[in-house]
């Protein structure tokens, strides 16, 4: 690649450094000249809507957007004087004499808001225009966002998010003049949409209190909570979250912008499902007693399960943990090998053979953002991991890049792809029509899923595979479903898809399962049917959880733990990238960790 | 020390919730302070009536009806400086939120269709002020001198530029200071 020309602007009397194809907001912010913005935001396609952001340049009469405008070398700019103080400061009264503003009522009036801000720097007390006092109207039928058109400038952050970063374009501009308005589909409420993903990437881009969070409104201001960078653990994507938090509860979270898998992008699982749903939280150990599980001591509990483990050897018990566990436990349950016979992981259907041969897709999203063809293989991104599934999107919709997916359940991912199919066709016409469209490919990408390894998938693989014999072949990435399940695998944790089949095969009389946080956990190890009934039969089960669910009905005892906000430790992505869980809550009631749990009951 | 003859000032109480009088009882100790440079005629804490000719005037409050509209002017007319305490008198703030309605549906939904309204009437006695149609700050009734904003402005913003005011310099906002909410 050969190295953009450097080019030098003067700016406010300093020389800028920058490259060509630059901006000037670009080469003055990263020179430490702030120059005030409200459209602008990194990452998203230039506007120049907004006019805060405007610059003298020497030679011209005019102002111009320095968001919108590339930099020349050797030209002269101004971005802070007199003129353009005024300028500014009558785009913001004109901003705020057209919608209605009221600071008061808003849910980011301390400090949160951009335009309020701005206002404030400009020294702005009164304005000289007549309010228009308009009446717009209040979206609140979203599953967790909220939008207030009153209070938007119509900055198009959101507009551009949604379809930039998200890329399903579900918001877009109507009206016309002073009627514009943000509009949802075609012109219905988010609560109707059909396209919205519920990722929130809108609300964190918007830069006043039109679009909001419903459940951190009036909870507090973000400016004054305290903030934890820590990582989503609901998926092997791995993303960076910040979480806000106030008295010992999470206020919102957001995406980490410096987090170099996610870049600040989340889905609706990191960035609501994890706070914004009330779930039955356990607080104390309990144990059964005439049928019903009552709290007890921690004391009591661990008393009830060594006077059970005291009557069976090791090879009869067996310890059954979440893929979604830190890679601190492998510690731990390597301390445990001689006291407990059957140690392994429970994970999804067909993902043991997922994390038989563990391997991380180093790079895999430059793979996916560079691809310009992308399969996917028994994989369901949108509903699992929705920051993947963006990417995808992106893909196809600003770059062209070709998509087929072969997955026997249908999602959103559906109607941007050129073929669909259920991973069953085998008819030659079919595989004719995906060599048609894959022909050009350059740089192909194989996206694969738990589901994929079932006979038929491994044979649609290769079939796949073999379609760039001639060339480099695609980057095939494993996209397990389980948060942990591949580095845990890789350090000697065995995989367990057949529960049923685990607990018959080994004649297991005592069982601790490990659930933890996660909430797909009950059901993962109910699936099969049969296993309800086989822990109903064993002397003693165990079972380790934050949240009430069928599998803690089914057990003896029942200790709890924390939940990810609580916890600590590292993760192992889907890229092989060890990122950091940080506490940002002291555990509510009395919730143990994982480890420090495990270590107690078989010491 | 010879005595400075004191600064005669008025304020008033328009179409808002009294929270700016109350934040400028929040100045606490200070009001000793600017009492000695000060003289209080009519104010809502006051109780007088009829507004004398004073230095001073300030506003809490949007104009609403006529009478806060009779008020105002005559506030003006009286007064050398006008003071717009608060986002009411600023903006409008919140009693403007009824501008998005027609005022026949404001009057029904407060007076009649209130859940705890039993047999409601929208009053009409002529002792009752006429509604305006739309709620207006006061800047666009009268010449407004200098903006207290905040809703309500603190006592620290009250007393900021009241001082500056009283040196005879206009009070300057900028991000330490002022506050909108």
């Amino acid at each position: 690649m050969i190295a953009a020309k450097e080019i030098t602007v003067t700016i406010d009397g300093k020389k800028c450094v920058g490259t060509q194809g630059q901006t000037i907001l670009e080469i003055a912010h990263a020179n430490g000249i702030m120059i005030p913005t409200l459209c602008y935001m990194k990452n998203l396609s230039p506007w120049g809507g907004c006019r805060m952001c405007i610059v003298e340049i020497s030679g011209s009469p005019k102002v111009v957007p320095s968001c919108a405008t590339p930099a020349t070398d050797g030209t002269t700019v101004v971005a802070h004087n007199d003129r353009l103080r005024d300028l500014r400061k009558l785009t913001l009264e004109l901003l705020f004499s057209e919608r209605n503003h009221i600071c008061p009522i808003c849910p980011l009036n301390k400090g949160d808001c951009g335009l309020q801000h701005q206002g404030y720097v400009h020294g702005i007390d009164a304005i000289r225009y007549p309010y228009l006092y308009p009446s717009f109207p209040v979206d609140l039928t979203g599953k967790y966002l909220g939008f207030d058109h009153n209070r938007c400038i119509l900055c198009t952050r959101c507009v551009r998010t949604c379809d930039e970063v998200e890329g399903v374009h579900t918001l877009d501009i109507g009206n016309r003049g002073v009627k514009n308005q943000i509009i949802v589909d075609l012109n219905t409420t988010f609560g109707k949409s059909t396209t919205c993903t519920n990722c929130g990437a809108c609300v964190s881009a918007c830069p006043t209190g039109a679009l909001f969070d419903k459940n951190a409104a009036f909870h507090g201001s973000l400016a004054k909570c305290h903030e934890v960078h820590t990582t989503c653990t609901e998926c092997a994507v791995g993303c960076g979250l910040v979480a806000y938090t106030k008295e010992n509860r999470i206020v919102d979270v957001f995406g980490d912008n410096d987090s170099p898998v996610n870049h600040g992008h989340l889905c609706a699982r990191g960035r609501y499902e994890t706070w914004a749903i009330k779930r039955d939280r356990i607080e104390h150990p309990l144990v059964r007693k005439n049928g019903t599980l009552t709290p007890v001591s921690w004391d009591e509990a661990l008393q009830v399960i060594r006077t059970a483990a005291g009557k069976f050897t090791a090879p009869q018990k067996g310890l059954l943990v979440s893929g979604k566990l830190p890679n601190e436990v492998v510690g731990t349950l390597t301390k445990l090998r001689s006291r407990v016979g059957q140690i392994g992981m429970y994970v999804a259907e067909h993902e043991a053979s997922l994390c038989g041969e563990p391997s991380f897709a180093v790079d895999a999203f430059q793979r996916l953002n560079d691809a310009d063809a992308i399969i996917v293989l028994g994989a369901e991104p949108s509903r699992l991991q929705g920051v993947v599934a963006a990417r995808i999107r992106t893909a196809v919709r600003k770059r062209g890049a070709k998509l087929v997916i072969l997955d026997a359940r249908s999602t959103d991912l559906d109607a941007y792809a050129d073929i669909v199919a259920p991973v069953v066709s085998v008819e030659r016409a079919f595989w004719q029509r995906v060599a048609t469209t894959l022909q050009d490919a350059k740089r192909p990408v194989l996206l694969y899923g738990p589901k994929a390894l079932t006979p038929l998938g491994i044979t649609a693989m290769d079939k796949l595979i073999q379609l760039f014999a001639n060339g480099t072949g695609p980057a095939v990435i494993g996209l397990p479903t389980t948060t942990n399940a591949l580095a845990l695998a890789g350090a000697g944790i065995t995989p367990v898809d057949d529960v049923a089949d685990w607990l018959t095969s080994h004649s297991l009389q005592m069982v601790q399962i490990v659930v933890s946080d996660e909430v797909e956990g009950s059901a993962k190890i109910l699936r099969d049917r049969a296993v309800a009934g086989l822990l109903l039969a064993l002397p003693c089960v165990v079972v380790q959880a934050a949240y009430e669910s069928r599998l803690t009905e089914l057990a003896q005892v029942v200790l709890p733990t924390l939940v990810w906000s609580e916890k600590s430790g590292t993760i192992t992505n889907f890229e092989g990238r060890q990122l950091a869980l940080r506490p940002a809550l002291t555990p509510r009631g009395e919730g143990r960790d994982d480890q420090r749990i495990l270590e107690s009951v078989f010491a | 020390m010879s005595e400075k003859p004191k600064v005669k000032v008025a304020t008033v109480w328009l179409g808002g919730c009294a929270g700016c009088h109350m934040s400028f009882l929040d100045l606490d100790e200070r009001l000793f302070d600017l009492f000695k440079l000060i003289e209080l005629t009519v104010s809502p804490i006051s109780d007088l009536k009829e507004i004398p000719v004073v230095d001073v005037g300030i506003v809490e409050g949007a104009v609403c009806n006529a009478e806060n509209e009779h008020v105002l002017r005559t506030l003006r007319k009286q007064c050398k400086v006008l003071i717009a305490l608060g986002d009411c008198a600023i903006t409008g703030n919140v009693p403007a939120l009824r501008n998005q309605k027609v005022l026949t549906e404001v009057l029904e939904r407060g007076y009649i269709e209130t859940e705890s309204t039993h047999a409601g009437e929208v009053p009409n006695d002529a002792s009752v002020p006429v509604l305006c149609n739309n709620v207006r700050p006061i800047q666009e009734f009268v010449k407004v001198d200098a903006n207290i904003p905040g809703c309500p402005p603190d006592a620290d913003a009250i007393w900021y530029a009241l001082t500056e005011l009283l040196a005879g310099r206009q009070p300057k906002w900028n991000p330490t200071n002022v506050r909108y909410d």
